[in-house]
């Protein structure tokens, strides 16, 4: 396990490490392939976002959780240096470095998330204050700018050139301002995140909208950040195998315990107060969701944590910690996307490509971590056996690009493959063919509009209703709403021959038993549709293997399309043949006459028996 | 501030305003609607005519008085203009798409299919009609008046007058009126429209004030934050302080001096 010792600090490498750095360097490939087809051929060709759905997984994963997860950073600055509590200080740089390549992450994310990510120096141009986006943007790059000011320091401290060392000297002595401003920007920033999902009443379902969401997502991000530090101090211990900082860690346990009980008391009692608490009970995916979130986030870890024996024990730590870091993050996507779903009725499920993308940006934050924890004194037993004592030099970074290198081409090369054919050959909705009425077409259809669907052959039909007005025989709108004449219309007794039904077949075999009162229940009715038993009430589990029809349900059938439909707006091209090219006068198209012969009402909706009184 | 007027029980749903609407913007190849999403609405068809019972209801962005995406959007590239439509600028849009999620009515649409995408909607023909006095492409084109274009006071006062003469005919209420503090399209119809919604149901509240408040609370938030954490840290500090002068006087010199500097290092 153990390489040889470093001599003159170089990093120390386990194999543990080089294993999720390769798997780190692949995932990165994988994003950057992905990212050359984003922005080559555009959103709709690579993602599966849609007019419904505008705002997808890189948005509830990308940004919601990524500002969520940064929020470790401003949590330990304000315990160390406002709070004085120096004991933290040991978490306090990778702590930092979480939060600003956290924030580097989203605005990475953001930029895959953008349709005109070159446009988003507008943000600085153009002020619409109103916005709870416009705040939000602001406080990333104020905060992102304040987070590299705070982090500096780790890095100019091994400088030796004077210009860099005054700049250290003066990024020191800012460090108390930095950090409260920091933190104020943080609450603003991590609450708005919450304000940004206030103007959407109407998308997102009671469990989670409230009028205090900034409230809400400010305090989840306080309990979450400390579970974050905690989560990210075990990880860099496991991964450099290091001693874990268990007496530290116990003290943010202690301290996020309340906090996410009262996170949990504030969001039932919000609930309870608004009138949505029974919601919980209902059945659906939101109720699911909710129960699953508050289990995972507050729940169960709070209760882990409140046990004085848990809070001891690296395990107890590690699943209590890790949870809050799920469910925190589920709780974001929620928030910004799976509390949607009923209320729309999207039916969105993000691309692969989405997640890769989403992994790959978090793979490459991970990878500047462990560049800077292997150069800096980041971690406080950290990799840096000898203390350096200046800044790395170009040839330092050569071996690590050699391994990742071989990782990254081939995640490249298998995204590429993997890649859906509209990312590689563009979307391919612009030339999307107009389908003809039908002719030759066979169909099913719901002709009587009874949930029951029939193998409907269109060319037959035309050829035996073979009138003037073929096309209106059938899809006329007898009534306005376009809906088509149904088949019972014609096909009002099946005693006629017809190819969907053998009467004289059924007749035989029925013939023995109860006869015609099989389908025709009532023999003094009409023998019609209305008045006999669907074929499908017998026929459901009769349907012969290798028919062309075989319904698995009877409301999965499309309804037969109206005039309207199968004309598909030939109507005005129509009207304008016929009324010589008076068109533009609007009334006169108004009227049948103006293309049938003969006297025909103007058109009223309201009374449309009206107008098939009157002979044409 | 201009309007339009639709009366469902007049439209024959010829689709005319559809066409004209494809004419009047330039827009690209008609997409069928029946391939698109259900209402028809799509980056390159900015109205559309939806069926409920034995009606036609027209579709197109409502134009709000207080609209939810001009509000939302973070570079102002929506906005209303006093004469009533609510436009879109794309020099300043950055495609961000708060303004689709924001939308009650679920209106806006983006090209998807391009690599430079933009939003689309119903701009009421600002720029190339209305601004030079015409009326929008849509109601000119109607054949028979169902959808017409005028002073959004007159065309209220032409509804209600529709309402009081023909009280069988409508729902009784102008869909438009109060819905979301008001919209620049009106519509009369014997039945709820509330199909022309998203999602739940909506109040008369204007969607802007429901953020309104988070957003006045930002900048005493911010200084109240920076007041109370500067006061925690001076106090703490001071009484730190105190306690290493108590410390140092105690031992009286004879241990290393304490620099204030100590411990932050780290």
């Amino acid at each position: 396990m153990t390489t040889t010792p470093p001599t003159t600090g170089a990093p120390l490498q386990t194999r543990r490490l080089k294993n999720v750095k390769a798997l780190l360097w692949f995932l990165v490939g994988m994003a950057a392939s992905f990212a050359l087809f984003r922005f080559w051929r555009g959103m709709g060709a690579t993602t599966n976002l849609t007019d419904l759905t505008p705002w997808g997984f890189w948005i509830g994963f990308d940004v919601m959780g990524g500002v969520a997860l940064a929020a470790g950073g401003f949590v330990i600055a304000a315990t160390v240096y406002v709070f004085h509590l120096e004991r933290y200080r040991p978490i306090l740089r990778p702590a930092v470095l979480t939060a600003f390549l956290g924030y580097l992450a989203v605005v990475v994310g953001l930029l895959f998330d953008l349709g005109l990510p070159w446009h988003i120096w507008h943000l600085i141009i153009f002020w619409n204050p109103r916005s709870p986006l416009f705040e939000v943007g602001w406080c990333v790059m104020l905060y992102l700018t304040v987070l590299l000011l705070e982090f500096l320091p780790v890095v100019l401290e091994l400088a030796k050139h004077p210009v860099l060392s005054r700049i250290y000297h003066v990024l020191k002595k800012a460090t108390v301002p930095l950090v409260i401003l920091g933190i104020m920007l943080s609450t603003l920033h991590q609450s708005s995140l919450g304000s940004l999902l206030l103007i959407m009443p109407h998308r997102i379902d009671p469990l989670w909208y409230s009028p205090i969401l900034p409230i809400l997502f400010f305090l989840s991000a306080v309990g979450l950040g400390l579970m974050m530090v905690t989560t990210e101090s075990l990880f860099s211990a496991w991964v450099y195998e290091q001693h874990y900082e268990l007496d530290l860690l116990q003290g943010l346990a202690k301290v996020a315990a309340p906090v996410l009980w009262l996170y949990g008391a504030v969001r039932i009692g919000d609930l309870a107060w608004r009138g949505s608490l029974g919601h919980v009970l209902d059945s659906g995916l939101a109720p699911r969701l909710f129960v699953a979130e508050m289990l995972i986030a507050v729940i169960i870890p709070a209760t882990l944590l409140s046990i004085p024996a848990t809070r001891r024990s690296m395990k107890g730590l590690a699943i209590a910690a890790g949870m809050t870091v799920v469910g925190f993050v589920f709780n974001r996507i929620n928030a910004g996307g799976l509390a949607m779903i009923e209320t729309t009725g999207t039916r969105y499920v993000p691309a692969w490509t989405e997640f890769i993308a989403s992994l790959g940006i978090v793979a490459g934050a991970a990878l500047v971590f462990f560049f800077i924890a292997e150069r800096f004194h980041l971690l406080p037993a950290g990799p840096m056996r000898h203390a350096r004592e200046r800044l790395p030099s170009v040839g330092e970074f050569r071996p690590m690009l050699n391994r990742g290198a071989a990782m990254f081409v081939f995640g490249t090369a298998l995204a590429v493959m993997l890649l859906p054919s509209s990312a590689l050959d563009g979307w391919p909705v612009v030339a999307q063919p107009v389908h003809g009425p039908g002719y030759n077409d066979v169909m099913i259809i719901d002709g009587n509009r009874n949930d029951k669907g029939v193998r409907f052959d269109h060319k037959m039909h035309l050829d035996v209703v073979d009138t003037q007005d073929k096309c209106a025989y059938c899809h006329h709108m007898v009534k306005p709403g376009a809906h088509a004449t149904g088949c019972s219309q014609c096909h009002s007794d099946e005693h006629l021959p017809v190819s969907i039904f053998n009467h004289r077949l059924h007749q035989e075999a029925l013939s023995k038993g109860p006869g015609c009162l099989t389908c025709h229940e009532d023999t003094s009715r009409p023998k019609d549709l209305e008045h006999s038993r669907p074929c499908l009430d017998c026929h459901r589990t009769m349907i012969p293997e290798g028919a062309a029809f075989q319904p698995a349900g009877a409301p999965n059938i499309g309804l037969a399309v109206g005039y309207m439909d199968a004309m598909h707006g030939l109507c005005l091209k129509c009207h304008q043949e016929q009324d010589g090219g008076h068109a533009g006068d609007a009334p006169v198209l108004s009227r049948c006459n103006t293309c049938h012969s003969g006297v025909v009402q103007p058109f009223d909706p309201l009374r449309p028996d009206q107008r098939l009184r009157v002979s044409p | 501030m201009k309007a339009i007027l639709t009366d469902v029980t007049l439209c024959i749903g010829c689709e005319r305003c559809v066409d004209a609407c494809r004419m009047a913007n330039d827009l690209g190849p008609q997409l069928p609607f029946r391939w698109l999403l259900e209402d028809g609405l799509s980056s390159e068809r900015w109205c559309s005519v939806l069926r409920k019972e034995d009606h036609f209801v027209r579709r197109q962005c409502m134009h709000c008085i207080q609209p939810a995406c001009a509000s939302a959007c973070p570079v102002g590239a929506l906005q209303k203009t006093a004469e009533g439509p609510v436009i879109y600028d794309d020099k300043k849009c950055l495609g961000c798409r708060y303004c689709m999620m924001a939308c009650p009515f679920g209106i806006p649409r983006y090209s998807w299919e391009s690599p430079i995408p933009l939003v689309r909607k119903c701009q009421m023909c600002f720029q190339n009609r209305v601004s030079k006095g015409q009326q929008p492409g849509c109601t000119a084109a109607c054949p028979v008046k169902a959808t017409i274009f005028g002073e959004r006071e007159d065309l209220l006062a032409e509804a209600h007058r529709r309402i009081q003469e023909n009280p069988d005919r409508y729902q009784g209420k102008v869909f438009g009126e109060t819905e979301v503090g008001g919209t620049c399209v009106l519509y009369l119809a014997p039945f709820d429209l509330n199909m022309l919604t998203l999602g739940n149901r909506l109040d008369e509240r204007p969607m802007p004030e429901r953020t309104v408040y988070a957003m006045t609370a930002v900048p005493p938030v911010f200084l109240t934050m920076g007041a109370v954490m500067t006061g925690i840290w001076w106090v703490i500090d001071r009484r730190m302080q105190r306690q290493r002068e108590q410390d140092a006087a105690r031992r009286d010199g004879h241990a290393e001096p304490t620099s204030p500097d100590d411990g932050k290092e780290g």
